[in-house]
């Protein structure tokens, strides 16, 4: 019924919500790619489907600690609505490859930021 | 910036958020944690739960999006997502024990990591190609 190793992926990656929030689906996408052997566009698409009901556990823990801020959230939630619908669209025009060292180089550049920052 | 120019801000905000998750697989934390920590103001904490909250809709769309283009499968990401919630709840106290300070490096740390692995993964498989 469960695999153990799509068991594995969600064990690795539930926990780098709360902790590292915006890894999670690069982390299981990588995850899903090295145990499941999917390709890169599944893996995205595999990772945003679980994201669901990972998300849903962690804004009820967060939500209980009075850590939410629930109208900033829906204003970036309106537009993200939108530009997913776009994003994903272009997603199955884009060359695999380019995708990886976009991905890659936008996470280093955020972390980068985020370093100088702490 | 306050009131509705704020509201305004973070929904045009969220459309590039929403077409780097789309695009790139992205988890929308990694553009809004940063923008609503570094340009909102708010703490390292409020910004990861917030951003947890903008992901819920914005994934539920992608998937939608992306299952009309015949990408993924749903039941493998339930099954997967299903035994991740257990470890988000934990992972969400663990965060709220941390300081403001300490979270955001293991932030950083964490998807610069994923992102040097991108990178050179992405290098590698462009040099092999005919």
């Amino acid at each position: 019924v469960l695999d153990p190793k799509l068991a594995a992926i969600g064990i690795g990656g539930g926990p780098s919500v709360g902790a590292a929030r915006g890894g999670r689906r690069g982390r299981d996408g990588a995850a899903a790619r090295a145990l499941a052997s999917y390709g890169q566009r599944d893996a995205h698409a595999i990772s945003l489907g679980a994201i669901i009901p990972i998300s849903i556990a962690g804004i009820a823990t967060y939500g209980i600690a009075g850590e939410v801020r629930w109208w900033d959230a829906l204003a970036l939630a309106a537009g993200s609505i939108v530009g997913a619908q776009v994003g994903a669209g272009i997603l199955t025009r884009i060359d695999e490859r380019l995708l990886k060292v976009i991905f890659g180089t936008f996470l280093i550049a955020v972390a980068a930021l985020l370093g100088t920052k702490a | 910036v306050s009131g509705p120019t704020l509201y305004v801000t973070l929904a045009a905000f969220g459309v590039l958020v929403g077409v780097a998750s789309g695009l790139l697989g992205v988890g929308g934390g990694t553009l809004a944690v940063p923008f609503l920590t570094l340009a909102v103001g708010l703490s390292q904490h409020a910004a990861e739960a917030t951003s947890l909250l903008v992901i819920l809709p914005t994934a539920i769309a992608g998937s939608l999006a992306l299952r009309r283009y015949g990408v993924g499968n749903l039941s493998v990401a339930l099954r997967i997502g299903t035994v991740g919630a257990v470890g988000s709840v934990l992972g969400a106290l663990l965060a709220l024990a941390l300081t403001g300070g300490t979270l955001r490096i293991v932030f950083a740390v964490f998807i610069g990591i994923v992102g040097l692995r991108l990178v050179r993964d992405g290098l590698v498989s462009e040099q092999r190609s005919p």
